[in-house]
């Protein structure tokens, strides 16, 4: 297997032609085994860095190198892949399962594109890596959202690919599959890959993720999670977009002390007070609420 | 019985036009399933149409008219392709003014030079009356693109399926888009001379269409589309012979009917199986 790779981003500046400069001066660096999220609003340009940095789109200004190799030189090499967001794909695309992850081993394949047993054998692996082997023969329309993301996962394995840049990969995902993409990834990058993960799951991203890129418009900071992912930062990525739930403004009170449970399958928890009562973020809407529970007797 | 079946092929013309009709078809076929796949039906109706002034001015300056043909059909396909990066026009309509310019250029010089080019012959076609030269043609551009086609369909696949995909893996998209579109300006060429320049989007499309709705495996559907193709080309050619009747016509309504068929009695996709499925489930 090759060498770690790390990824270069200089000044790049994209405009889309309708003349919209959807991206300006990004610069950020990544080392190899890394796994890296990208976080911003909507329209906050995740996708469009993502094309710069695959090449789908030309940047009027800046350079993307990987490990020192240009863009197109890495590519020829399959040292990238791109895991595209569920909107990018024709579902009704008459391929199957098996055809879509053996379209990663095209560029080891010879003139005519004719699978090895090599190539078989990799593709096999992908599969059961990411266990979609038993819907290997499946139309790709014909899964679930959360399989649909993993054959493309299968497919950027399969390419052996040293970067992968995955566009929100837990959208309308369940957590039991967060989970095993996040396993994966994990397995990935002890072995060197680097991946650069967009997603809008905010609370996962301490979880998994060991550096963080916050871009609005052009990349506002980067760096390892804990100096990076604070509080003052995402306030500046998102500019109070973010859905809060302050518990001084919300129905908790005393008597719940600690025995508080949020639980949270995306973005907005849900918070439960002591004894598993539903508690709400804002106090003012529901005074009778409060007033209610105020008489229950208070623990020491 | 036998006698009155076996009577077109007693004729040399009858005989040529059959089998140049299959040919086609089946190029025709083969390429409709990647026309379906990228969208690119409307294109395929443009390029059979911008293709008529070339084949006017190669008739009127003496040249092969494939050459002439090719050339205003890459054209319009570069003008096409211009127009769309440098507005904000939706492609419906870039498509419909440039092909309607070529298009009409073509009717002017027709009309400016009427003894020289036949319009119906390019409208409707005229297999009946195809020369040895223009099958010469025809036979060497069905065979290139069947050969590129045969070396290179995975890649266009791809390219047709997930190009972002295709240009990751180091792939030249530009090389493979510029092959399809000069595929598909070839193979209008060729079959103009059968169905004619009107006609030409139905074997670029139906076939495709048609076989999509019987399989969602790529594969399978190259090959339903060929022999359907193949098939409805040669059918509808001889068949012509006793309507006495066109035989772009033929050869089209005949695909049409298959693809009625199809839409109604598709196993997976069909009106019944759709149908007979949602009382299953109620
Ligand atoms: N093809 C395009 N042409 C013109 N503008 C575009 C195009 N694609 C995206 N944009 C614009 O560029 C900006 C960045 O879009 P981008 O898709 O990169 O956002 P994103 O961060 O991925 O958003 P999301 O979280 O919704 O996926 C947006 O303002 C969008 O409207
Ligand atoms: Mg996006």
């Amino acid at each position: 297997m090759s060498e770690p790779l790390s990824i270069d981003v200089r000044d790049v500046t994209v405009a889309y032609p309708n003349g919209n400069v959807a991206l300006h001066d990004a610069t950020f660096h990544l080392a190899a085994g890394t796994i890296c999220a990208l976080v911003g609003v909507n329209g906050s340009g995740k996708s469009t860095l993502f094309k710069a940095v695959m090449g789908f789109v030309k940047p009027v200004r800046g350079s993307v190198s990987l490990g020192g190799l240009s863009l197109r030189e890495a590519q020829r090499r399959n040292l990238v892949a791109y895991v595209p967001q569920a909107e990018e794909v024709d579902w009704t695309f008459p391929v199957s399962v098996w055809d879509v992850v053996m379209m990663g081993r095209y560029g080891y394949m010879n003139f005519l594109r004719i699978p090895r047993a090599e190539d078989r054998r990799v593709a096999e692996e992908s599969l059961a890596r990411v266990g979609m082997i038993e819907f290997r023969d499946r139309q790709i329309g014909e899964l679930s959202g959360g399989q649909k993301k993993r054959v493309f996962l299968a497919r950027a394995l399969a390419q052996r690919a040293r970067v992968i840049l995955l566009d929100e990969p837990f959208t309308g995902v369940d957590v039991k599959t967060e989970e095993a993409i996040v396993e994966l990834l994990r397995e990935l990058r002890s072995a060197g890959h680097l991946m650069l993960v967009s997603t809008h799951n905010l609370g996962s991203v301490p979880e998994f993720c060991d550096h963080v890129v916050l871009i609005n418009r052009t990349v506002l900071a980067y760096g390892p999670t804990d100096e990076i992912f604070t509080e003052e930062n995402l306030a500046r990525t998102f500019g109070g977009v973010l859905r809060h739930f302050r518990f001084d403004e919300s129905t908790i009170q005393k008597h719940d002390g600690r025995a508080v449970t949020v639980l949270t399958d995306d973005e907005r928890p849900l918070v439960f007070g002591k004894g598993g009562h539903l508690e709400y973020s804002r106090r003012q809407e529901h005074e009778k609420v409060v007033e209610e529970r105020a008489e229950e007797p208070d623990d020491k | 019985m036998i006698e009155t079946l076996l009577t077109p092929l007693h004729y040399e013309y009858m005989v040529k036009a059959i089998l140049v009709s299959g040919l086609i078809g089946g190029v025709c076929a083969f390429l409709s399933c990647f026309v379906t796949l990228k969208g690119w039906s409307l294109m395929g109706d443009a390029l059979s149409h911008s293709v008529v002034p070339g084949v006017a001015v190669a008739y009127i300056v003496g040249l092969p008219f494939a050459a002439g043909a090719f050339i205003t059909g890459l054209l319009a396909a570069l003008g096409m392709g211009f127009v769309k990066t440098k507005t904000a026009l939706r492609e419906d309509a870039v498509i419909g003014v440039v092909f309607t310019a070529f298009f009409a250029l073509g009717l002017l010089l027709i009309s400016l030079n009427p003894s020289s080019v036949d319009l119906r012959t390019i409208v409707f076609g005229n297999i009946l009356g195809i020369s040895d030269p223009d099958i010469w043609q025809v036979v060497i551009i069905s065979a290139v693109t069947l050969v590129v086609l045969g070396l290179k369909w995975r890649d266009l696949l791809l390219f047709c399926f997930d190009p972002n995909q295709a240009r990751s893996l180091g792939l030249n998209v530009r090389v493979l888009h510029f092959t399809l579109l000069t595929l598909l300006s070839a193979t209008a060429v060729a079959a103009l001379q059968t169905v004619g320049a009107c006609l030409v989007v139905a074997m670029l499309v139906t076939p495709g269409a048609t076989a999509y709705l019987l399989t969602d495996r790529f594969g399978k559907m190259l090959g339903i589309a060929s022999v359907m193709g193949v098939g409805s080309s040669l059918v509808g050619a001889y068949a012509s012979y006793y309507f006495d009747g066109s035989t772009g016509g033929c050869i089209v309504t005949l695909q049409s009917a298959i693809f009625v068929l199809a839409l109604v009695f598709a196993p997976k996709h069909g009106l019944l199986a759709t149908r007979s499925l949602r009382h299953a489930a109620s």
